[in-house]
């Protein structure tokens, strides 16, 4: 049966999973995020620029329920969200305090299905499948600290999967990457999004990487931060790292964020 | 090549202490000190040897590692424990750690006696003794452990839904145990030296008591046979801890 009061998401093609309304966000006396207004639809990729300073980091922390909002309000499938829950995943940067060193690929997964209740036994099968989603087929016993960078950062992104999350939330995950890994994991990411139908809301710096991943672009502006403009990116899919990015489209929209961004450059 | 390094170190360092129970030896065969409060390592060796064969060496040596061992990891228990509580909880850190500051520089042997009226002259009382003394390094470096926990740890536990429980477990206990360790080993150092102080109060079996009713006998070879094997002891379990240190942390070596 079909609910006759309220929004038939289903129906309509566009079904809101996040959504953020006027929310304001203030560490003692310094508002770091004023009045912001955001909808995330599942299976959407967000991206989000702004020069820094601007609360793109807070901004996802209030969407994890990591941080309450002073004013306004975050409401995660209608419900109010102020404390983080196992269906919105958090890919951080720092992937090296992220995992645990002392586990290994395995057990580092392993954790998210432990903490989520899932018995031991279907454990192994889960883990050896997420762990080969991305790429890390073979490591399953190496530690951390024997790995790469990107290795590291598949790992945590594992883990995330792991929680079968709606959302997908990543603060400049592959920052700290060189150029080659990050377009791989780029790739790889656009592949995961679109088979596990997840939501992603991703933090970067970097105005390509925004344009390629997104369907649609957040650009904040600080002092204080607020959703200045939002960008849709209506380049076909999927994208290609040489083609998506000689399209006139493409470089149309890197003209203007570059046009947005440089204004606050001092 | 590393391994022919560590080698010849440890070849050194025998030699180093042959040389010195030798030196013991001609020392006291110089006589420059009574043969009767200064036996030479002969003597001590044959007042080993003696107790061995009759028996109650071996039953005292047993009695005092039983107590060290038990009060030891009474005290683990309770420090890791306590530990544990004051680094995750505010409230314990509001109200419990000042009067840790209070207790922790009481001198363990100035608790003896309190102890004694309670507990009488049983291996309770030498247990809490231990206990008592030997807790402190593994209270203070747990707490230091977990409030060294980065706080994106905190952060992934919150995402993952994980309790308190299953955050002490699987992230706040593994991360601290370099530190905890650490106490662990400090812990037994104190645990040795409140055992003997324990059985030379209670004068009831173990090593302790021996040595101090060999004193009182004015046998100087039972006395240092006593200090020897409590050395031995010493060592021993020291080597033994440092083996379970090396399995538990070699996620660090990596």
């Amino acid at each position: 049966m079909l609910e006759t009061t309220g929004i038939d998401a289903t129906k309509s093609g566009t079904q809101e999973v996040l959504r953020v309304d006027g929310a304001s966000v203030r560490y003692g006396a310094a508002t770091i995020l004023d009045g912001v207004d955001l909808t995330l639809n599942r299976g959407e990729f967000v991206c989000v620029i702004g020069p820094s300073g601007s609360g793109k980091t807070t901004f996802l922390r209030l969407l994890a329920g990591l941080v309450a909002p002073a004013e306004g309000r975050v409401l995660f499938r209608g419900a109010e969200h102020r404390a983080p829950s196992r269906e919105i995943a958090i890919v951080f940067q720092d992937y090296a305090n992220a995992l645990l060193p002392w586990r290994d690929a395995e057990g580092n997964v392993s954790l998210a299905l432990e903490a989520a209740g899932v018995p031991r036994a279907e454990r192994a099968g889960r883990i050896r499948a997420l762990l080969s989603k991305v790429g890390l087929a073979g490591s399953e016993k190496k530690f951390p600290s024997e790995m790469s960078g990107g290795m590291q950062q598949r790992l945590q992104i594992a883990r995330c999967l792991a929680q079968e999350p709606d959302v997908l939330l990543m603060d400049e995950p592959f920052g700290a990457l060189d150029a080659m890994t990050r377009q791989k994991l780029q790739d790889e990411l656009l592949g995961i999004v679109r088979d596990s139908n997840v939501t992603a809301f991703f933090v970067t710096h970097d105005l390509e990487e925004a344009i390629y991943l997104s369907d649609r672009i957040v650009a904040l502006e600080p002092d204080p931060g607020q959703v200045c403009r939002v960008f849709d990116v209506t380049l076909p899919k999927p994208r290609n790292q040489l083609s998506t990015r000689e399209m006139p489209e493409f470089l149309r929209l890197r003209r203007e964020l570059f046009d947005f961004i440089e204004r606050f450059e001092p | 090549m590393r391994h022919l390094h560590r080698g010849l170190w440890f070849m050194a360092s025998l030699a180093l202490l042959v040389a010195l129970i030798w030196g013991w030896q001609v020392l006291a065969d110089a006589r420059i000190l009574p043969r009767a409060f200064f036996p030479g390592p002969d003597r001590t060796w044959r007042a080993l040897s003696r107790g061995f064969a009759s028996g109650t060496l071996v039953a005292d040596t047993l009695t005092t590692l039983r107590r060290l061992g038990l009060g030891w990891v009474l005290a683990s228990l309770l420090g890791v424990g306590l530990g544990a509580l004051v680094g995750t909880s505010k409230w314990a850190q509001d109200w419990v750690a000042p009067i840790f500051e209070v207790l922790r520089p009481l001198p363990a042997s100035a608790i003896a006696p309190v102890l004694l009226l309670f507990l009488g002259l049983t291996d309770s009382m030498i247990l809490t003794l231990i206990a008592f003394g030997a807790l402190w390094p593994m209270l203070l470096t747990t707490v230091h452990g977990f409030s060294n926990i980065h706080p994106r740890r905190k952060e992934v536990a919150r995402s993952l839904g994980m309790g308190r429980g299953a955050f002490i477990a699987k992230i706040a206990l593994p991360g601290a145990l370099p530190d905890i360790m650490g106490g662990l080993r400090l812990g037994l150092t104190v645990a040795l030296i409140l055992v003997v102080v324990g059985e030379m109060i209670t004068v009831q079996g173990g090593l302790g008591a021996r040595i101090l009713l060999a004193a009182r006998a004015f046998n100087a070879a039972e006395i240092f046979a006593g200090v020897a094997l409590l050395g031995v002891i010493g060592l021993v379990t020291n080597a033994l801890l440092g083996l379970v240190e090396t399995r538990a942390l070699r996620w660090q070596r990596r």
